[in-house]
């Protein structure tokens, strides 16, 4: 009766449920990664790192747009990192993620398939 | 519609499974076989075995069974998609088909076949939401047991009443405490049992509504938090000094609970502060409410929303900061006001360089004032505010916020204002409700739904410093340490909780001894007073009455007027009712209203304690169960009258402070001389004060002496008869009662003969003062006497000294 309701599970609302999980994971990653904030915000000073601009002085005010320009190729630079890095990421867990929900409906026939090499005594 | 549990539906059968498989142990060692047969497979595939795809097998099966254990059997979701086509044997009962589609995970898994309704009984212990009843309502297995053997062995009526309260409360699933409650329902005479258990069938239902608002708060625990991620903060800037002076209350994490807003206002108020910030104006908020009221929940919800990456706000507003700036931080960091105003300056501009941060001033009065934790550097935030490039909330007391104003009208009119009202009963109740666990975690205890209930009612009565619901929740707090041995936390918990923190003792008259107590107080009063029969069994009857429930209880337990001549026993009645009532003659807060004679004096009538700790309102803040004795209230100031109204009419009293003070347990006595010599006149011609009394008291208001709207606020008038000499020559004997218990530590008696009463009686008698001169007369004659006794030596402990006439007209003629 169990494995009845297992396979019933596996092969209706089991897949949804990993097709589900898989889609929060990815949402998860998203957010972690924050890729869509990175783009929008690519030149953008690294953290306001930049001089006073209070100061009335023409050196002061060279100092500054340095200061943040310098901010700006710094975030530049991490941002991008970051963003590969991120989309590396989240297209692997994608990608293992799809190969899963295809092996799924597969999962029981392997155990099948693993007893009945096991007979035949296939080895490598 | 099915009514019937199926043992053998796919649910029940997954229930059964999932109580088992669900077992950590057991989930452990399927990890173990799992990991293990997979390394084995991997091992024996290297070995060239056969054996390799077996283990293969095992270790993928076994990891398929965990995933559905993890994901479909524990626990078991409900079917609500299945509706019926042919709805329902009730009107009520729609779009259910069966109600094993609802029937929670360990209800069906603790079910048998064919359950009865005993079996139903047995089987709510074992769910979660059946223990949550039997702790906080006290609906355990034994009554509920008791219940199911007087119903009929069918459950159809169960089930039937279970998905009726299924919908009414909203759940998501009939779990344990709803087939508790309807076990209760179907019971016939459910009303009296809830009412032995000083519950009703309303709060069983809000206690299903509690657990499965619980429930949902546990299970949003386990959900990923989206906020922001690593990108979050690196367009903003470094606030190294903020962050030492102030603290961030945005930090949230997953295993966080969500800040829940129970009070619609509450959440109107966020929703206006989002649309504060969002727009071009100042960008301010100032919420102004007693401490208490939710101003820091408020806050803290708004603060958890902007770090919400899936809420919908506009996107200048989204991942902002709020940081709570430490008055006493900045204060103890630098010592003068230039520093004071440099430090802050240097974090505010910190602070808008960021460009992600909001300033929350807490308690922002201490910004705006000079005095002990607080400096006046409105200088310094007012420019910020009119300049509106730094977003700030700040928070206010409402009176604080008066005061400010009125010094300071330019800072207030800059500021966005929003009032912040207290809760109601049943918002306060949802609060604490949400408040339970923490509280649960802090004490290591479980609060019963009777602490609650009582921790509303006497912190309204008792709590004077916080508002609702804050001051409910305050005394849950402090009931915690006050738990029974089983870690229980019940009425009597808070009740200690309030003795203790408060200062206050809560009475009450259901033990056996202040029941008689009360049934005797003619009897008890009359041990101490002479006469004035009537006045004495008018009180008795309302204090019976008030200690029996039959009273209004937003007033005070009684109010009475007492009018008579001097020294015929008006202040010494409400002295006995003290002693008799509330255990003793110091439970009497006494003010003599002759000090109240001009307009001003209303505000030493309600000042604040720490001003003045014999005003009226601070003498009852602390001492709640009294007599409050108001002598000669003819002489007070109208104005001080029309104060005293409230307090009559409505039990409690405004404070200097705004605070409201109840009288609701105090008895209130006002005594007056107005109209003496009429009644003397009265009595002396023969005629029945009690016939007399209407007029009496037309005359009284036509006079002008009191108002009729005064005395009406009354529960009782009493008219108090001049003292015959007879009546002296009891009062007498109570005077000489009193001496011989002074006496009693030197182990000696004194007996007065008649001829020596009646000596006394003719001395000391005055039909102006009534008995006030017999005490002075006892002083002069007796004790004097005794005095001399006892210095000469001639008596010694255990001696009797019989007094004569004689002996007495000797001593006075010395006097007189």
């Amino acid at each position: 009766m169990f494995m009845v309701s297992l396979l019933q599970w596996w092969y209706f609302r089991g897949w949804g449920v990993f097709a589900n999980g898989l889609k929060q994971k990815l949402r998860d990653s998203a957010d972690f990664f924050s890729i869509s904030q990175l783009l929008r915000t690519l030149f953008k000073p690294f953290r306001q790192i930049s001089a006073n601009t209070s100061e009335e002085m023409a050196g002061s005010k060279m100092a500054a747009f340095f200061d943040r320009l310098v901010s700006r190729i710094v975030g530049f630079f991490t941002r991008t990192f970051i963003i590969i890095f991120g989309s590396i990421a989240i297209i692997l867990e994608a990608l293992l993620g799809v190969i899963f929900i295809v092996l799924w409906p597969v999962a029981p026939l392997i155990i099948i398939v693993g007893i009945s090499m096991t007979i035949m005594g296939v080895t490598l | 519609m099915v009514l019937q549990f199926h043992y053998n539906s796919l649910r029940a059968r997954e229930a059964r499974a999932g109580k088992v498989l669900g077992k950590k142990p057991v989930l452990f060692l399927c990890f173990f076989l799992a990991i293990a047969f997979l390394s084995g497979g991997i091992a024996l595939l290297v070995m060239k075995s056969a054996f390799a795809w077996i283990c293969f097998s095992a270790g993928i099966f076994i990891a398929m069974i965990i995933y559905y254990t993890k994901k479909e059997l524990i626990p078991v979701p409900a079917r609500h998609g299945n509706t019926s086509t042919n709805p329902s044997t009730t009107a009520e009962v729609v779009g259910l088909a069966d109600i094993n589609d609802v029937l929670s995970n360990d209800v069906m898994a603790n079910l048998p076949k064919n359950p009865k309704p005993l079996d139903l009984a047995k089987m709510v212990q074992h769910t979660n939401s059946g223990q949550f009843l039997a702790v906080r309502y006290g609906i355990g297995t034994k009554l509920l047991t008791e219940l199911a053997k007087t119903l009929p062995e069918d459950t159809t009526s169960i089930f039937q009443t279970a998905v009726k309260i299924y919908q009414g409360t909203n759940s998501e699933e009939i779990h344990g405490a709803i087939i508790a409650v309807s076990i209760i329902s179907n019971f016939p005479a459910n009303e009296n049992l809830l009412k032995q258990m000083k519950l009703e069938m309303a709060d069983l239902l809000d206690g299903i509504i509690w657990f499965n608002y619980l429930n949902g708060l546990v299970k949003g625990v386990t959900k990923m938090v989206h906020s922001g991620g690593i990108a979050r903060d690196m367009n903003f800037g470094y606030i190294p000094t903020l962050q030492r002076f102030g603290q961030n209350i945005s930090n949230i994490s997953k295993g966080h609970m969500k800040t829940q807003l129970h009070l619609v206002e509450h959440k109107d108020i966020v929703s206006q502060i989002v649309q504060i910030f969002s727009n071009d104006g100042r960008q301010n908020v100032a919420l102004i409410g007693a401490e208490g009221s939710g101003r820091s929940t408020i806050i803290h919800a708004f603060a958890e929303q902007l770090m919400d990456a899936d809420s919908k706000l506009p996107s200048n507003l989204k991942f902002r900061q709020i940081f709570k700036l430490d008055a006493a931080a900045i204060l103890s960091a630098a010592s003068e006001r230039g520093q004071i105003e440099g430090l802050l300056m240097h974090i505010m501009d910190e602070a808008y360089n960021a460009k992600n941060i909001i300033i929350w001033l807490d308690n922002a009065q201490l910004f705006f004032e000079d005095g002990t934790g607080s400096i006046d550097i409105s200088n310094v935030i007012l420019p910020i505010l009119e300049a509106g490039r730094l977003r700030m909330i700040l928070t206010m007391d409402k009176q604080k916020f008066l005061e400010i104003s009125a010094r300071k009208s330019v800072l207030t009119n800059t500021l966005n204002k929003i009032m912040v009202p207290p809760a109601n009963e049943e918002e306060t109740m949802k609060v604490m409700q949400d408040q339970v666990p923490v509280l649960e975690f802090q004490h290591k205890v479980s609060y019963t739904i009777w602490a609650l209930k009582e921790a509303y009612h006497l912190s309204e009565r008792y709590v004077h410093d916080l508002e609702m619901p804050g001051r409910a929740v305050s005394l849950l707090d402090a009931a915690g340490d006050y738990a029974l041995p089983n870690h229980l936390v019940t009425a009597e918990s808070v009740q200690q909780a309030v003795e203790k923190t408060e200062g206050v003792k809560i009475q009450q008259a259901a033990d056996t001894e202040s029941r008689s107590k009360l049934l005797n107080m003619e009897e008890l009063i009359h041990q101490r007073m002479i006469d004035q029969q009537e006045a004495v069994k008018t009180v008795s009857d309302a204090l019976r009455r008030a200690a029996a429930g039959v009273r209004n209880e937003n007033r005070p337990i009684g109010t009475f007027l007492f009018l008579g001549p001097t020294g015929v026993g008006k202040t010494e009645l409400a002295k006995a009712v003290s002693e008799v009532y509330f255990d003793g003659e110091k439970n009497i807060i006494r003010l003599d209203l002759n000090e109240f004679v001009s307009p001003d004096d209303v505000a030493r009538l309600i000042a604040d304690g720490t001003e003045d700790e014999m005003s009226l309102t601070a003498q009852v803040m602390k001492q709640p169960f009294s007599v409050v004795l108001l002598d000669e209230i003819e002489k007070a100031h109208p104005q001080v009258l029309t104060t005293l109204l409230q307090l009559l009419d409505e039990g409690i009293l405004r404070d200097a402070k705004g605070r409201e003070v109840s009288f609701r347990d105090t008895i209130v006595v006002a005594t007056s001389n107005a109209g003496a010599e009429k009644i003397r006149e009265q009595v002396m011609s023969g005629n029945s004060l009690s016939s007399y009394k209407e007029q009496f008291l037309n005359e009284l208001m036509q006079s002008g002496e009191f108002k009729p709207e005064f005395l009406n606020r009354f529960d009782e008038i009493c008219l108090f008869k001049p003292l015959s000499p007879t009546d002296c020559l009891q009062v007498l004997d109570l005077i000489l009662k009193g001496v011989n218990k002074t006496l009693a530590p030197q182990k000696i008696t004194i007996i007065l003969d008649d001829n020596a009463k009646q000596l006394l009686v003719e001395r000391g008698y005055d039909p102006q003062l009534g008995a006030r001169p017999m005490k002075r007369i006892v002083q002069k004659s007796v004790e004097n006497l005794v005095a001399k006794f006892l210095l000469s030596g001639s008596v010694g402990a255990g001696a009797t000294i019989n007094v004569t006439r004689e002996m007495l007209e000797s001593e006075l003629g010395n006097v007189n």
